[in-house]
């Protein structure tokens, strides 16, 4: 199902980094003493997977293919969570394969996303 | 350093004298999971993937799911045999009972793609147990259940359970006897099931909120059986699949 090729599961430095140095939430939530079993972001990342498979305009008669049909993220994501990220805990292993899927699309780029984060980190820690 | 809150907890706050109890704890630190996410979700706007508002709403949507609706379905359902009956002829009708529209539900108003848009509720007796996977991929009932748990999307679960049901059963700690027949609803993009677990005895004479509470979400996708003084999911461990699904293009 899945249509990505093999060699689009091989490693994406970007997320290979963050799958490295990344913190995940059942580390913090030990560290911080939080009880909140799932992190804040996990209904947004839902909520990006289901409107990237959704034909969303479908409500007003336009029906278009989706971005990314459920079947074809989930497939991936099962790939990449047995071989890449092998041991990155739920639901951050969801989120990289995600923005694995996307960028072997060619639907968001690595080099943009890496900047993005960069700015997305320097606003959140402004404060 | 930004914070993020435990949401759950959110609420608890007040100003400065207004509570007598500490502030939540929070997570003072910004993973790189938060960020990327939040890159994401940014470069995805702005690329036309799909709109800021449009993803407002389905947030929101997402937000509002949880198992609430089917447990209190079932309560319902164990109280009122005209229900039950009406339950397993026709979930989705039954469904209006506890103010699930599969139908007409946001922000669709088709029902999500990804549930649209049958559910079938398959009845338990005590000699018939149900069990409900997807074997595809990890489509679940989540109008009415919720999001659907980590060991439910892994392929040790979906490819084995329908190889070997008892004994996946027994690891969730559910022994059923010989004379009890197992069957695997696997669900698929049209259909979603959800199981009508046996009321069990130790509950005669409970409310409707009573029994609810004893519901879980895993006795409504069949891999525990409701127990008086037993509100709380199983903690299952999440281990690789040996032979992992093949999937063809």
């Amino acid at each position: 199902m899945a249509t990505l090729g093999k060699d689009d599961l091989a490693p994406i430095d970007l997320l290979e980094g963050i799958r490295r140095r990344g913190r995940a939430w059942e580390d913090l939530i030990v560290q911080y003493g939080v009880k909140n079993p799932d992190p804040p972001w996990k209904v947004t990342l839902d909520a990006t997977c289901d409107i990237l498979a959704a034909e969303s305009c479908a409500a007003e008669g336009q029906v278009d293919d989706p971005v990314l049909p459920v079947l074809e993220r989930r497939a991936e994501e099962d790939e990449l969570s047995s071989g890449t990220y092998e041991g990155v805990p739920f639901p951050e292993r969801q989120l990289l394969a995600l923005a694995h899927s996307l960028i072997r699309r060619g639907l968001i780029d690595e080099k943009e996303l890496a900047l993005r984060m960069k700015q997305v980190h320097e606003r959140l820690t402004s404060a | 350093m930004a914070k993020t809150s435990d949401q759950s907890k959110k609420g608890a706050h007040g100003h400065e004298g207004e509570h007598q109890h500490p502030p939540a704890p929070m997570v003072d630190e910004v993973s790189d999971f938060e960020v990327l996410e939040m890159a994401v979700r940014e470069l995805a706007i702005e690329k036309g993937l799909f709109t800021a508002e449009d993803h407002r709403r389905w947030t929101e949507y997402v937000h509002s799911l949880g198992p609430l609706p089917a447990a209190r379905l079932v309560a319902k359902a164990w109280l009122d045999p005209e229900l039950k009956k009406l339950a397993v002829k026709d979930g989705v009708k039954a469904s209006l009972k506890v103010g699930v529209d599969w139908i007409n539900s946001p922000p669709t108003n088709f029902g999500t793609p990804s549930d649209y848009c049958n559910l079938r509720i398959l009845e338990d007796t005590p000699t018939l147990k149900h069990v409900v996977v997807c074997t595809l991929c990890s489509c679940y009932p989540r109008p009415i259940l919720g999001q659907s748990p980590e060991w439910y999307r892994t392929p040790a679960y979906r490819r084995r359970l329908v190889r070997w049901p008892r004994q996946v059963l027994s690891e969730f700690g559910l022994q059923l006897p010989p004379e009890v027949e197992i069957r695997v609803a696997d669900s698929n993009q049209k259909t979603r099931y959800m199981v009508l677990p046996v009321r069990p005895a130790g509950t005669e004479g409970w409310t409707e909120e009573q029994l609810a509470e004893i519901v879980t979400r895993d006795c409504m996708i069949g891999v525990a059986v409701p127990k008086p003084g037993v509100t709380s999911n199983v903690k299952m461990p999440v281990h690789r699949a040996v032979h992992p699904i093949e999937h063809h293009s």
